[in-house]
């Protein structure tokens, strides 16, 4: 993992070495009126912006071995800080969302095959179809126009301004930053509730592209268990078609589905970027936007090793679930 | 079934009619916005942003009198200082502000005399590079050779008598060399400190030189003149006021500024919480010496997205909102907003587009050839006055007022902006499209070479600006329509890219804007017209040396005289020097537009206020 990471890093700080100068001083300068009388060159002596990328980076890596991740441009605030407040946001966020993937795409991938080319199964293929068709910005800015704009229900953000009030009172005490968590452990059952319902869209969003992934994973491995020998003989035995689908089928062709799910849950991660901008929710993915808006390539770094982090420990537990779900790959 | 579903979607619809015709939040006031807050430090903040949080917090010395940017009235001081009354003394150079008492700062610290001082001395000793010191610096610090300084910088770096300021320390550090380079900077803070005089309640400044803008450069609106308690920055980490300690705190970087997240003013909102990036809180200050605010809550948001500021206007949960102007249909018309109309409220911003006299050729791809022979320009293409007024009358003004700022604007006829003194709606005229005589120029530039061999170079616009956009895209299509070999590309570039270029000076013609540090004519004549000028100084050799003849000596005269008609009668004169040799192009000075609910009272527009006065607001 210190190696994928490394890489990944130096990356991004050798693609910053085709910058000049001039180029880097952008994060800092907004306006041509901060450039009177040689401002500039004060700037890049100032944050050592003329210094070569290797000297930067050996920089870059002490702080972060020290815990220092930089400082967001784009936040005004250390990196670390950014990332522990924004991190527990996104978290929930996935978690939210990859609970309906998990449960209505399996479900759903199962119902399709077992009505193989029925209506039911190609009602749920044009539904899948439009899963993958549908953009997430689409989709989440119709959903927001629709639940928000016309019927008023599901606002944007992640709590109302009354909820915000309670949550960053200095009585309300933040145990893990997953603020559904946190709320219910404060006994503030409103705000978990206003939290919920700020929630529910941007799960919509996220979820919806995944749901139709799994289904069709979830159908095509129950598709194959349907045809295997085993389940023509629990069928001969007399087993209830219930029974076949649930007990025996449907064991086997979950091992891969699983293990996409745990795929599905990384890759949502990085699929935040969009629908947390679109409902302007504090998590990891809007301030990515809004550091690569605002070349704050601190906090750009930042996210991007929280994101290999994530990725690499994500692959090493599904390795180690497939392992303890399918007993073939341990003699394996 | 379907019944029971249609009667509970009727009963949702009504009722979300019904929550949007309340008042939402009847003690809290939000603003929807775009500005990300740089900082809460008075003398680090140099954008509207962070101007607007600290507004809300902070207290000047004298303040703007409602919407007037002409009259003050007395803030923190009791009195606003006039010749008429003696509190100006000394041909300008002496200004004497009676300290308000019983003002309290928000921690509960009485306001002093002391305070006052340390916030001025605190601004300039600070200094950061690109900030906003250099507005105190040039009232308050003595010329250099005739010119003013800039920076505390110019003179530690002439008394100690070295080349540049980091030739004083022991590099990587902030330790002197030696001694006397010790003594030099303890000397430049002695400057700083006979520049004050604390008389009983009384603070005296004494200005080396006249500097008529001063008042302006104090008002409420500039946070650089902004009050903060001194016990409490010094305990806060911030400079303890000394002058053997001032180049400490000199110039930090951002994270090591002590009051960049923190506030204590003597304002009438208290900062409540600052989630960096998304949104600002403050509470009502009930001790506030002009009186308790009405809301007891006022809220800063930060929403990029322009449809999610729209949909929480409509629903009632932002009170008013940022609405760029080609959106600003989408707003109007709809029951229980407010769109106040722009065109009574000009803002101090003028957009224009450069013409570089000077242009770098080399490894320059925006020149092409860089010859005069229908694939290029030479360099000096822009120095060639034909030329300048050939693009002047191809513009299609009219057009891009109405099409680009849906007539929310008008045409500047030069740098100083519509309500500011020296601004004659009349003279100099505005340039207007008229493409026989720019066909008549184009012929004449280059004894008719020109017109016979073409052109081809490069206009470059900040990418995700789309009046700029337009503007160059208008240019593109006059241009070609006036002689097929008239070929003007346009490149869209990221600010990065943009600003590296625009500093090595390789773009033919380009596009930027000026909004005003303070409401005098000054602040637009010096940047674009005069050779150092931030404009000027970047728009080639050329111009600099042109400039340095004819626009400089007025410019430098405007400050030398208080008189307003004598400085009226100059800044006219100038812009009548930049019409005759078509120095820039004019696009717009956009007026400002205010989207709020209707049950939102109180508001008012300051063209030097940025953001909202939430002060003046009830609902």
């Amino acid at each position: 993992m210190p190696v994928t990471l490394l890489g990944l890093t130096f990356l991004i700080f050798f693609f910053t070495s085709f910058l000049s100068p001039y180029q880097l001083v952008s994060a800092y300068v907004t306006s041509p009126r901060e450039l009177q009388a040689g401002n500039v060159d004060k700037i890049i002596e100032k944050y050592g912006l003329n210094q070569n990328f290797i000297f930067r980076y050996g920089r870059w890596i002490d702080g972060l071995v020290h815990g220092n991740f930089g400082w967001s441009l784009s936040l005004n605030e250390p990196v670390s800080k950014v990332l522990e407040q924004r991190f527990p946001a996104t978290i929930e966020l996935t978690i939210y969302a990859i609970i309906p993937v998990i449960f209505i795409g399996i479900w759903l991938g199962v119902v399709a095959a077992s009505h193989h080319n029925g209506v039911i199964d190609q009602v749920l293929r044009v539904v899948a179809l439009l899963g993958y068709s549908v953009p997430a910005f689409v989709l989440g800015l119709l959903l927001l126009f629709i639940l928000y704009g016309v019927l008023g229900w599901l606002p944007p953000g992640r709590m109302d301004q009354w909820a915000q009030m309670i949550y960053y009172a200095k009585s309300f005490h933040h145990y893990t930053g997953i603020a559904t968590l946190d709320a219910l452990l404060n006994g503030r059952i409103w705000v978990f509730l206003d939290i919920l319902k700020h929630l529910i869209d941007p799960v919509l969003t996220l979820s919806f592209l995944s749901i139709a992934g799994l289904l069709r994973i979830t159908r095509s491995s129950m598709l194959e268990s349907l045809g295997q020998d085993y389940i023509r003989t629990a069928r001969a035995k007399g087993l209830s078609e219930r029974v076949v689908v649930n007990k025996h089928a449907k064991r086997n062709a979950l091992i891969p589905a699983t293990t996409v799910a745990g795929l599905m849950f990384i890759g949502m991660l990085g699929g935040v970027i969009i629908t947390e901008t679109i409902f302007n929710y504090p998590g990891i993915g809007s301030f990515a936007a809004q550091a690569a808006e605002q070349f704050d390539y601190a906090g750009v770094l930042g996210v991007a090793v929280v994101f290999g982090i994530v990725t690499v420990i994500g692959n090493l537990i599904v390795d180690i679930s497939y392992a303890i779900i399918d007993p073939r790959v341990r003699v394996g | 079934m379907k019944k029971a579903l249609a009667i509970l979607m009727a009963v949702l619809l009504v009722g979300a009619f019904i929550g949007m015709a309340q008042v939402s939040n009847p003690n809290t006031m939000i603003e929807e916005t775009i500005g990300t807050i740089a900082t809460l430090d008075p003398a680090w903040g140099y954008d509207t942003a962070s101007g607007e949080a600290m507004w809300q917090v902070y207290d000047n010395l004298i303040q703007y009198d409602g919407p007037s940017i002409k009259k003050f009235l007395p803030m923190l001081s009791t009195n606003v200082p006039s010749a008429k009354d003696g509190t100006i003394l000394d041909n300008g150079k002496t200004y004497i502000f009676h300290i308000r008492q019983g003002v309290y700062f928000h921690n509960g610290d009485i306001l002093t005399p002391e305070d006052v001082v340390y916030s001025f001395e605190r601004t300039l000793i600070f200094d950061r590079a690109g900030g906003p010191s250099w507005m105190l610096a040039e009232p308050m610090l003595p010329m250099i050779n005739g010119a003013y300084v800039d920076s505390i910088e110019q003179w530690a770096t002439k008394l100690a008598g070295v080349k540049s300021y980091s030739d004083l320390f022991i590099k990587g550090t902030r330790t002197p060399k030696n001694a006397k380079y010790k003594q030099a900077l303890i000397d430049t803070f002695k400057l700083v400190s006979k520049v004050f005089e604390i008389k009983g309640n009384d603070v005296i400044i004494h200005l080396p030189h006249p500097y008529p803008p001063l008042l302006f450069i104090l008002a409420h609106g500039a946070n650089w003149g902004a009050i903060i308690d001194k016990k409490w920055a010094v305990a806060n980490g911030a400079w303890p006021g000394t002058a053997d300690t001032w180049w400490k705190y000199h110039n930090p970087t951002r994270e090591k500024d002590p009051l960049y997240s923190i506030m204590n003013g003597t304002g009438p909102f208290v900062l409540e919480r600052w989630t960096k990036g998304r949104e600002i809180v403050f509470k009502r200050f009930d001790e506030y010496w002009a009186g308790p605010a009405k809301i007891e809550y006022a809220v800063i948001k930060r929403i990029n997205e322009f449809t999610t500021r729209k949909l929480d206007l409509v629903r009632g949960n932002a009170d008013m909102i940022y609405v760029p102007i080609q959106y600003i249909n989408q707003v109007k018309g709809i029951k229980g907003i407010d769109v106040t109309p722009g065109k009574g409220f000009p803002t101090l911003t003028i957009i224009n587009m450069f013409f570089n006299w000077t242009i770098a050729s080399k490894g320059n791809p925006y020149i092409g050839s860089g010859k005069l022979d229908g694939n290029g320009i030479p360099p000096d293409f822009f120095a060639n006055l034909d030329v300048r007024k050939a693009f002047e009358y191809l513009f299609p003004y009219k057009a891009f007022i109405d099409q680009v700022n849906l007539g929310h604007a008008i045409t500047p006829n030069g740098a100083i902006p519509k309500g500011m003194l020296g601004y004659n709606p009349k003279v100099p005229p505005t340039y207007h499209q008229d493409l026989a005589k720019a066909a008549e120029y184009f012929k004449k530039a280059y004894n008719g070479e020109l017109w016979k061999k073409g052109f081809k170079f490069t206009i470059v616009y900040n990418s995700g600006n789309t009046q700029r956009q337009t503007a160059c895209e208008m240019v593109r299509a006059f241009a070609r329509k006036i002689n097929p070999k008239f070929i003007v590309n346009v490149k869209s570039e990221l600010w990065a890219s943009f600003l590296d270029d625009y500093l090595a000076g390789k773009l033919p013609m380009f596009s930027l804007g000026w909004l005003a540090d303070y409401p005098d004519p000054y602040d637009f004549a010096q940047p674009y017209y005069s050779s150092t000028g931030a404009y000027g100084s970047t728009l080639g050799a050329a111009y600099v040396k042109w400039a340095k003849v004819h626009m400089d000596p007025l410019v430098n005269a405007s400050m030398k005289t208080t008189d307003p008609q004598k400085r009226a009668a100059i800044y006219e004169k100038l812009n009548v020097l930049a019409y005759d040799n078509a120095l820039f192009l004019w696009l717009d000075q956009p007026y400002a537009v205010h989207v709020q609910r209707s049950w939102v009272k109180g508001w008012y527009y300051n063209a030097m206020r940025p953001g909202v006065d939430f002060y003046s607001l009830s609902k």
